[in-house]
């Protein structure tokens, strides 16, 4: 709960009550603005997905499995050692992971079917993940070998993909929601 | 029907003007003098279906065309995410939904994020033992048990060196260098050994015997390793060397307890004198034996009492 009040009545009643506290403001007369507030929720909604009437929104075993998942019937997408005890580069190492992510779907526009896996080992990073089979194979193996060429020089590592390729996107859904 | 009806029907007619222009032609159609019909409401027409894309032919798996007996290490040379079309088992991998069976290989992500050991299975590592043999020198002849190690090589430089998943490969700690020396192996006398130890204070375990010199000062581990052995140097020959002034070492100084010359021994010899009777050289050194090791070891229920019963005998009540 708080009060605010009128900058006329702080400076009225600033000498007499100095050192008191502001409930004593809240005198009989005292014309004070209140907000009233409930308790919060406390509802975790991350990662999850609302129920559909007719059961009709496909969900991959990644989204069907809640962060809370993790380490349980869920791994991690990105493994490397900063975040070890003196693991060194971690922020870095985040920030090149979200641009990787990015690059990678808008790369492959509209083809991955899961997230893409950040596997580094050294100093080689191993990017993983399932694609549709919409492309010819040799447009396939011009975009592999571009951003294996482009990633490298942009985070000065050797990059290496390995990608899956599945013939279509519904071999990918776990269950129905 | 008013001017701007009969406006709007004429606009709305499609073939209105044709059949104006038509009727004014030299040559007409008959069929052409039909009044074409007025689609009010507009039929939906069938989909425009779109062009049936070539579909590539689904290969089948790769594990199909592999003999049986293939050589796998090279299948799966490397540390290489799994792929289902190349490992020839089934695997299947998750938590399955309500009425389904567990996951299988096929667009399994899981499978794919976790660290497979494909790479090392055995006939590969017997593989590259093998390569690595001859790497390998025999342990050398006169060094066999730790004693002789030690009488060989008393002392002990070790680093450790850092890896991490990044493009850089420095790390800090590399530098760092430590020495372990035992100082049986430096062999100093009394002297030497009680200014090493006044010299090195905390670097020095009394339990082992040890000691220890950790250099970090340089940047690299090389400069650490020749500070280490400077450092080693300096404090052998400061050791061995006396100067002057240590002769000004009084009893305050003594690293140790020395009865010889104590007031405990003055004390001792005024009693025998006191009575006028020789000192018996037994009761004595027993008696400055048991006060060195209180002075030394410090006080103990057994050593307190072994001083109760030398000084019995000291003064002669036993």
């Amino acid at each position: 709960m708080s009060a605010v009040l009128r900058e006329g009545r702080v400076i009225l009643f600033g000498r007499s009550c100095f050192s008191q506290n502001v409930a004593n403001f809240l005198m009989p007369g005292s014309s004070v603005r209140n907000l009233s507030t409930t308790a919060a929720v406390q509802k975790v909604q991350s990662g999850r997905y609302k129920v559909t009437r007719d059961r009709s929104r496909p969900l991959t075993y990644e989204m069907a499995n809640q962060p809370c998942q993790i380490a349980h019937r869920k791994s991690w997408n990105s493994w490397n050692t900063t975040t070890l005890y003196e693991g060194l580069r971690e922020p870095e190492t985040v920030m090149d992971d979200v641009f990787i992510r990015k690059f990678m779907t808008g790369t492959w526009h509209n083809l991955f079917v899961s997230e893409v896996i950040i596997k580094r080992q050294h100093n080689m990073i191993r990017i993983a993940g399932i694609v549709q089979q919409k492309l010819a194979a040799r447009k396939m193996y011009f975009l592999i070998g571009y951003c294996e060429e482009l990633l490298s020089y942009w985070l000065k590592c050797p990059v290496k993909l390995e990608l899956q390729i599945v013939s279509d996107k519904k071999d990918v859904i776990y269950k129905y929601i | 029907m008013s001017k701007i009806m009969l406006r709007q029907v004429y606009r709305g007619v499609q073939g209105f003007r044709l059949h104006t222009a038509a009727s004014l032609a030299s040559e007409i159609n008959p069929a052409e003098e039909e009044f074409r019909t007025l689609e009010l409401k507009t039929v939906r027409q069938e989909k425009r279906t779109m062009r049936d894309r070539k579909k590539t032919p689904i290969l089948p798996p790769r594990y199909k065309r592999q003999k049986l007996d293939q050589n796998w290490g090279n299948v799966w040379p490397t540390a290489r995410t799994f792929h289902p079309a190349t490992v020839p088992f089934p695997v299947r991998q998750g938590y399955p939904a309500t009425g389904q069976p567990t996951p299988d290989k096929w667009g399994n992500a899981e499978l794919m994020k976790i660290p497979n050991f494909l790479h090392l299975t055995p006939p590969v590592i017997k593989q590259q033992c093998e390569v690595l043999k001859k790497f390998c020198t025999p342990w050398p002849v006169g060094l066999e048990t730790p004693a002789k190690q030690d009488k060989h090589f008393p002392a002990t430089v070790s680093t450790s060196s850092y890896l991490h998943s990044s493009p850089s490969l420095r790390d800090d700690r590399a530098r760092i260098v430590t020495m372990k020396v035992s100082l049986k192996s430096l062999e100093l006398d009394d002297h030497g050994r009680d200014k090493l130890l006044r010299l090195v204070k905390d670097h020095h375990d009394p339990k082992t015997d040890t000691l220890t010199l950790v250099a970090d000062r340089c940047p690299l581990s090389t400069q650490n390793r020749d500070y280490c052995t400077y450092l080693l140097t300096v404090l052998y020959t400061e050791a061995m060397k006396t100067e002057p002034w240590e002769h000004e070492k009084n009893v305050a100084d003594y690293e140790r307890y020395v009865w010889e010359g104590s007031r405990s021994e003055a004390a001792a010899r005024a009693l025998f004198n006191a009575r006028d009777d020789s000192p018996s050289e037994d009761v004595l050194t027993e008696y400055a034996k048991v006060v060195t090791e209180l002075h030394n070891e410090g006080e103990d229920d057994s050593s307190v009492s072994r001083y109760r019963e030398s000084v019995l005998k000291l003064v002669g009540l036993t």
